[in-house]
């Protein structure tokens, strides 16, 4: 075999890699040492994970008792309990509203991500079809639905239903937010301005404590609406606050010579706004823009401090029970690839996006 | 006689403590080409971009087309659907195919049809030789191509006057004599031009009287051989000169 292919040159590719293999980690007695040395760090703990998470673990309730023991992760946990970490109290015999609900959500994020429904007309439509068909499973009272409160709402469903109404919410009140701090009128210009550092300068747990809490107190009971919503208008508001200075950056980045074209064609003051200035703003501004909905995603957890059972506060009210409270760290890992799977399924979406506008256009 | 296409009299405008229109007075007949010319910040781009309402100015009064351009938002938006701007640095909008920059202002300023409009915009860009671009995006194409899509564009919306603020300064030579072409073309129908512009041959050959400004003041008014070869004024002769140069 080897005098056969010795004539062979090896390809140049394989040539180039050891020649970068031996330049970037072997270069000298002491940089060859470290490399073995943290290499075989790196091995030894990718083993040791995989060996905990897949060979050792225990899968089956009916095997829980080798759990503890020296086995790995006790994934019998997720499988007994997973219910109440996607669902939380929502109804049992209802929950197949939930997943439903959770699938409906997901759709509408999806198809909303593709470029040819990115339409001044066919986003809302689309957005306001996906949650109303999400309200309506959610919370029934028609069709025979049995009527389930929003306090009985919980798990994913629950973190995916207030992240996509305070990205729904949240972006029209940015643009509103930054189209009026650049008003060439001076007070609407300064009084947005000084709402919007304010809103920044306050955390958001003061916020939605202050919409959860303090509201109730000053407003009138017809005004109030529920919990849920009153924290979600909040959650919008702050989104609101840091998105309209991404929008208004990208605004900023564009030559005077765009807006004052199209004012020289005669185009009203909407117009030049929707189809010119804001395209471009928010393409220019795309990283920044799925940056802030990431962190708007990750922060959702924070409303189980204000009473909301979320995906983050079910899987702790499983660590809570006797039964499974030695499993927070499958519960926690568990959690982690949860957030994990939207997280890195955005900011994929987010680098596709950048690349698609390099090369082509629209 | 019909009234003037565009009359200004006594027009002041300030830059803060600057000075920048100093009591400008002009008057632009229906169909006649008029080409201003003049130092850098003399006020020439000043003066063409208060027209259309661009710019605002202190005192003084504006009519175009028979409307008082001025802070009456409705008289504005018509005098913009009836005047057509041309810029330095093009302005098409990068987002938009070089078809869609012809379209849209149609459908959002004249509330055509798309269809319509798509008819009208393939027909401009035909007229100014660029219709195998439409469908590009103005960054595929080349400064003398995007000048003339930013041309059909204004053409679509049948502009009486056409405003052009020096159209080809921004283009490598050898782009410029495409779009001078399509502005002889434009200046021989009966359109009403005021073009800023150092381009001699083009004002020799097309312009009906040619504009000379410096700080901020109309120094010299004339047709453009005398304006060229026996300027009254010493900073006429001087510019010349040095245009020349
Ligand atoms: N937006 C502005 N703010 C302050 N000064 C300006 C502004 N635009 C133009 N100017 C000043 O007004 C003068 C005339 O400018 P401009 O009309 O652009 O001259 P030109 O087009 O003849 O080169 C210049 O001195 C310029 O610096
Ligand atoms: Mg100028």
């Amino acid at each position: 075999m080897v005098v056969l292919s010795q004539p062979e040159r090896p390809p140049a590719s394989n040539d180039s890699a050891l020649g970068w293999l031996r330049k970037n980690f072997f270069r000298s007695w002491s940089n060859a040492l470290f490399t073995l040395a943290f290499g075989g760090f790196v091995v030894w703990a990718l083993l040791s994970v995989v060996d905990w998470m897949l060979l050792d673990a225990v899968w089956r309730v009916a095997n829980r008792d080798r759990c503890g023991h020296d086995a790995g992760a006790c994934w019998a946990v997720i499988e007994d309990r997973w219910r109440l970490i996607f669902f939380g109290l929502y109804p049992y015999e209802e929950q197949w509203r939930s997943s439903l609900a959770c699938l409906a959500i997901t759709l509408t994020i999806v198809v909303s991500c593709v470029p040819a429904f990115w339409s001044a007309r066919r986003l809302p439509v689309l957005w306001l079809a996906g949650l109303g068909i999400f309200f309506v499973l959610m919370h029934g009272g028609v069709a025979g639905l049995p009527v389930v409160t929003t306090e009985q709402w919980g798990g994913l469903s629950l973190t995916l239903f207030i992240f996509a109404s305070v990205f729904l919410l949240g972006m029209p009140l940015a643009v509103l937010f930054a189209l009026a701090r650049r008003s060439s009128l001076p007070v609407i210009a300064m009084v947005t301005g000084g709402f919007i550092d304010i809103v920044r300068s306050l955390p958001l747990l003061t916020i939605l404590f202050a919409a959860a809490v303090v509201i109730p107190i000053l407003v009138p009971d017809w005004l109030q609406g529920s919990k849920l919503a009153r924290v979600i208008v909040a959650f919008a508001v702050f989104f609101a606050a840091y998105q309209a200075e991404i929008i208004r950056a990208g605004l900023q980045s564009l030559s005077t010579g765009q807006e004052e074209a199209a004012q020289a064609l005669g185009m009203p003051y909407w117009s030049v706004v929707v189809d010119i200035l804001l395209p471009q703003a928010f393409r220019n501004t795309l990283p920044s823009t799925i940056n802030q909905a990431v962190i708007t995603f990750k922060e959702t957890s924070i409303v189980t401090v204000i009473g909301f059972f979320e995906v983050m506060a079910s899987g702790k009210a499983v660590i809570g029970t006797d039964e499974w409270g030695a499993q927070f760290i499958e519960i926690y890992v568990f959690l982690a690839l949860v957030y994990f799977a939207f997280v890195f399924g955005l900011s994929r979406y987010g680098a596709w996006l950048e690349r698609r506008m390099r090369v082509g256009h629209g | 006689m019909a009234e003037p296409a565009i009359i200004v009299e006594g027009l002041q405008k300030h830059y803060g403590a600057h000075h920048a229109l100093r009591d400008i007075s002009l008057t632009v007949a229906a169909g006649e080409t008029v080409v201003v010319c003049g130092p850098s910040g003399s006020g020439k781009s000043t003066l063409i971009r208060c027209m259309n309402g661009l710019e605002t100015y202190s005192e003084g009064r504006l009519r175009v087309l028979g409307h008082d351009v001025g802070d009456d938002l409705a008289e504005l938006s018509a005098v913009r659907r009836r005047v057509g701007m041309v810029f330095q640095s093009f302005n098409l909008f990068p987002h938009l195919k070089v078809l869609e920059n012809c379209v849209l202002p149609q459908i959002r300023s004249l509330r055509r049809s798309r269809a319509d409009a798509t008819i009208e915009a393939v027909k401009q860009l035909e007229r100014m030789r660029v219709d195998i671009h439409a469908d590009k995006y103005p960054d595929q194409i080349s400064g003398g191509q995007k000048q003339r899509v930013a041309l059909a564009r204004s053409l679509c919306l049948h502009p009486e006057v056409m405003l052009f603020d020096e159209p080809t300064s921004a283009l490598d030579p050898e782009m410029i004599a495409e779009v001078l072409d399509v502005m002889r073309g434009l200046a021989a129908q009966d359109m009403t031009i005021l073009c800023v512009t150092h381009e001699m041959g083009f004002a020799r050959s097309v312009a009906d009287r040619v504009v000379f400004m410096a700080d901020g003041r109309i120094v010299e008014i004339a047709p453009p051989e005398s304006i060229f070869s026996h300027p009254r004024h010493k900073a006429t002769r001087d510019f010349f000169n040095a245009m020349r140069a």
